[in-house]
């Protein structure tokens, strides 16, 4: 029982209560995996917008699928099969950059989610946008942040304990307290490793350019301002401040960053609005 | 009917200047109050008007011609009414046929208070073969609300068959059709008389078009100049009114102001410049294009001020002014629209007309994996950007390709000429070594002929990625489903572009955010130091506790042994000797007695009165001797 709330709370604070595995499901596979799945109803929405899709009705697809992103269920979790299908909707409505930002939420929360990876280099190309780091790509294929944070730290803790009672009752070998010491470090510098690479990290200061023109970045939040330069659509923006109606936003990196003002109605943040961090209520 | 918006900034604008007259000052106490007039209606009908705005939303389309022959073309209207903001689609896909959108128009109307805005958009309709059609639904994005407009009926015929004739040329013989030059030249500048208005040439207008002749989808600038008396005020009261069933006219450009002078007279000159192309074969006469404009020009003297004394007084001009409303008119264009030849229409012809060349490249031409290519084709040159398809890939064995995306950068304000980038995404489904060729092609209107241009194919190292091929995409293989909502299970494979099935869940939220997280890691670091004591306590109570509570039970073990008396005199000056080391820290006072202790248990141990009990005295003075040193 102490092992399945464990479990629960690991996976997420906001885990459906319905979220139970199958029948024909093992233990480890429910342990492995901090998925869970939805309910009857959401699935019978979801397969009455991917029929829209795949007749061809993409906007009938798109009304289905934000209507459902919007419930009450997806509040506080998402679904990458749901977000990717949504940015399928948007490209084939010529909405590229709204897609583009729907493939980044399902890569968000799933970086492995393969077919969200195909799709968004798709879009991205047509968009003349550089296409995302093929390694990282399949570096998250092999290996999700998730398991790398929660696995890490599973070995870290548990190498804690041993490293205590070798040290206070254990036999003081020096291979035993090498050998935990060893792993104390690898199972937290897992979960670092895993924590700093999670793209979820820092995602609640990011947004998308979702204006169908790329907005100009103006030096003052005016629209009288200078234009100092333009962002193209379907970029991701650094939110670095806020002034009314305008973000005081950074892109690029190096040589090709640039920093200014934008209207914040042509972007549209990474996170959907539902999901407010802990911290922030 | 053209409406451009951007005229309408013109509205209230004042052409030459304030004018400087005595009833200026009785003009502007008038425009004052109806400026408050207006205000007041404003804040009272504004809830009234804004209400209106808001009301239902209604979406339908309309076919101008629902019947044509083929080589023609149609507009397609969809009007989209009550809603602030409309999406609908760039291309809507009909076998046989090539819808694309080419324009957008809004029109606000209010009546009795209430306010109603259209917005119409037109699409191009473009017959590939002949046949009965129905043009579809077309989906319609309408303030976040859905719609669909009816499907229509369309009929393309053959006209070598007969049947079928446009309405706007039926009455014409058919010979007269074929007689029509076939061939428009650009030397034939049609350029309409001045047309003086009334009161002289207070103000009038010109059109000019450089052809008279054009081909169907051909793109034509026409210039537009209203000419108004320098000597006089205007106000531009509306928007050029320009246009023609069957003519399909661009937005206009901010106008240009110049002066001209005319007969001797001086004029400011209105220059609207634009793009028109027709849809239909005949003959079509435009309207004359019209302005609507106030003039303020010399009035009356009123009762009372008309005397020749007071006239003279003012240099014979009278100090009133009279506004004039005038619609300034040029005359009426008359156009001869010939239809696209049919024979030698290429296949690749997709309703481009103009003249053009072609570029291409590939800007990453080693791509890795997997990953998608890029192929960039550009058709630069002059003629109807807007209605223009995408070109033809050719040879497109082994690649994925997606309908490409599509940019124009035109070089004047007219777009009439530019370059046009269509982006290729392609995905190598084999081994590939070279991108896929393109064709495009065109109608020359001033060759009267078509045109094919060929892309070669060209360098491009490609090849599909490592999980067998690009064209299956396993829906998740890092992330498996816990269950299957789904009757597809999950390693089904599933083509790119489709839905994926199945609904997994994850967190927004990294671990760190989570507080089951923090809570449990605090929790067992917690665990740890109480295991850690927990053991250090156990393994201390095994080992007899610290040294301290070790010493302090031997030092009382020792006096006590002592205090009793039950040691012989040797033992009880070891013991004594031990109780010395352990009771103090070394100092003189505890050497010298450990050195006496010594001596005196050596005399004992060595000598005799080793094994008797020490005497009552003796032991008392070496207790005292004890006590007074764990004192210090």
């Amino acid at each position: 029982m102490a092992s399945a709330s464990i479990a629960s709370l690991l996976a997420s604070p906001a885990a459906p209560t319905e979220s139970v595995g199958s029948a024909g499901q093992t233990d480890a596979e429910a342990k492995n995996a901090p998925k869970v799945s939805a309910g009857g109803e959401a699935a019978a929405k979801a397969a009455a917008a991917n029929a829209s899709l795949l007749s061809g009705h993409p906007i009938d697809a798109l009304a289905g699928y934000t209507q459902l992103l919007e419930s009450p269920q997806f509040a506080r979790v998402g679904s990458p099969e749901l977000w990717c299908n949504r940015g399928l909707a948007e490209e084939k409505t010529g909405d590229p950059a709204a897609a583009s930002l729907s493939f980044r939420r399902a890569l968000l929360l799933d970086p492995g989610f393969v077919p969200a990876q195909q799709q968004l280099a798709v879009v991205l190309t047509t968009l003349g946008l550089p296409a995302p780091s093929a390694r990282m790509s399949r570096l998250f294929t092999m290996l999700s942040p998730e398991v790398m944070i929660l696995g890490g730290a599973v070995i870290g803790w548990i190498s804690l304990f041993l490293l205590v009672v070798l040290l206070v009752r254990g036999p003081r070998s020096r291979g035993y307290l090498v050998s935990a010491l060893l792993a104390l470090i690898l199972g937290h510098g897992a979960s670092l490793v895993g924590s700093l690479i999670d793209p979820r990290r820092g995602a609640e200061h990011q947004a998308v350019v979702t204006a169908k023109k790329g907005p100009a970045l103006r030096s003052t939040p005016a629209d009288s301002a200078t234009g100092i330069g333009n962002l193209a659509p379907g970029t991701v923006i650094t939110i670095l401040s806020q002034n009314g109606a305008w973000w005081y936003v950074s892109s690029g990196s190096g040589k090709a960053a640039q920093q200014g003002w934008i209207l914040s109605e042509l972007a549209t943040p990474l996170l959907p609005p539902s999901c407010a961090l802990p911290s922030r209520g | 009917m053209c409406s451009t918006s951007n005229t309408g900034r013109w509205n209230n604008r004042c052409v030459t200047g304030k004018m400087i007259s005595p009833m200026n000052s009785v003009r502007a106490k008038f425009s004052s109050i109806a400026l408050a007039i207006a205000l007041v209606v404003g804040a009272s009908f504004g809830p009234a008007i804004s209400r209106s705005l808001a009301a239902d939303v209604s979406v339908s389309a309309r076919l101008t011609r629902p019947q044509i022959n083929f080589g023609e073309m149609a507009e397609l209207q969809v009007t989209v009414t009550g809603a602030s903001r409309a999406d609908v689609p760039q291309e809507i896909p009909v076998e046989g046929l090539q819808i694309r959108l080419t324009g957008q128009s809004t029109q606000v109307q209010m009546i009795n208070f209430k306010v109603t805005s259209s917005a119409v958009y037109s699409y191009i309709v473009l017959p590939l073969r002949t046949g009965r059609f129905t043009v579809p639904t077309v989906p319609v994005s309408a303030d976040g609300r859905q719609f669909r407009t009816a499907s229509l009926p369309f009929t393309v015929t053959d006209p070598a068959v007969g049947g079928g004739a446009s309405p706007a040329v039926a009455g014409l013989p058919q010979q007269q059709q074929q007689m029509i030059p076939p061939m428009p030249g650009f030397s034939q500048r049609q350029v309409a008389p001045p047309r003086p208005q009334e009161n002289g040439r207070v103000a009038f207008g010109e059109i000019s078009c450089p052809k008279k002749t054009i081909y169907a989808g051909e793109m034509v600038p026409v210039e537009i100049r209203y000419y108004f008396d320098a000597r006089y005020p205007v106000q531009i009261r509306g928007k050029v009114d320009f246009g023609s069933e069957g003519i399909l006219v661009e937005r206009f450009p901010d106008p240009k102001e110049g002066r001209e002078e005319r007969d001797g007279i001086t004029y400011n000159v209105l220059s609207f410049r634009t793009l028109l192309s027709a849809v239909k074969p005949g003959v079509i006469d435009i309207p004359a294009a019209k302005i609507d404009s106030e003039i303020q020009m010399p009035g009356g003297m009123p009762a009372g001020f008309d005397d020749p004394v007071f006239r003279q007084l003012l240099g014979g001009q009278s100090p009133f002014v009279q506004a004039r409303q005038l619609a300034v008119k040029t005359a009426p264009l008359h156009l001869e629209v010939l239809q696209l030849p049919k024979e030698g229409r290429p296949i690749s012809f997709a309703g481009a007309v103009g003249q053009f060349d072609i570029d291409a490249a590939v800007p990453n031409p080693r791509v890795a994996p997997g990953d998608p290519a890029l192929l960039n084709i550009k058709i630069g040159g002059k003629g109807n950007f807007k209605a223009m398809g995408a070109p033809v890939l050719i040879g497109t064995e082994g690649w994925r390709s997606y309908p490409p995306s599509d940019k124009f950068d035109s070089t004047d304000e007219l777009s009439y000429t530019g370059v046009k980038s269509f982006g290729y995404t392609l995905i190598a489904q084999e081994e590939k070594h070279q991108s896929p060729g393109a064709e495009f092609s065109y109608f020359d209107p001033i060759n009267a002929k078509y045109v094919t241009l060929t892309m070669k194919p060209l360098p491009l190292e490609a090849s599909p990625g490592s999980g067998g091929g690009a064209a299956a995409v396993t829906s998740a293989p890092a992330s498996p489903t816990v269950t299957q909502p789904q009757p597809t299970p999950p390693e089904a494979v599933v083509s790119p572009g489709d839905p994926i099935p199945g609904i997994t869940l994850h967190s927004w939220w990294t671990p760190a955010h989570r507080p089951g997280f923090t809570i449990i890691s605090l929790l067992l670091l917690l665990a740890a130091v109480i295991l850690g004591g927990i053991l250090y306590f156990v393994d201390l109570q095994a080992r007899g506790g610290t040294a301290s509570s070790r010493r302090k039970r031997r030092l009382a073990g020792l006096l006590s042994s002592l205090t009793e008396g039950s040691l012989d005199a040797a033992s009880a000056y070891e013991a004594a000797l031990e109780y010395a080391e352990l009771v103090a820290p070394p100092s003189e006072k505890r050497e010298s007695l450990i050195a006496g202790l010594i001596q005196r248990r050596d005399a004992l141990k060595y000598g005799i009165g080793g094994t008797v009990a020490l005497t009552v005295v003796e032991r008392s003075r070496l207790l005292e001797s004890l006590r007074d040193l764990s004192k210090n």
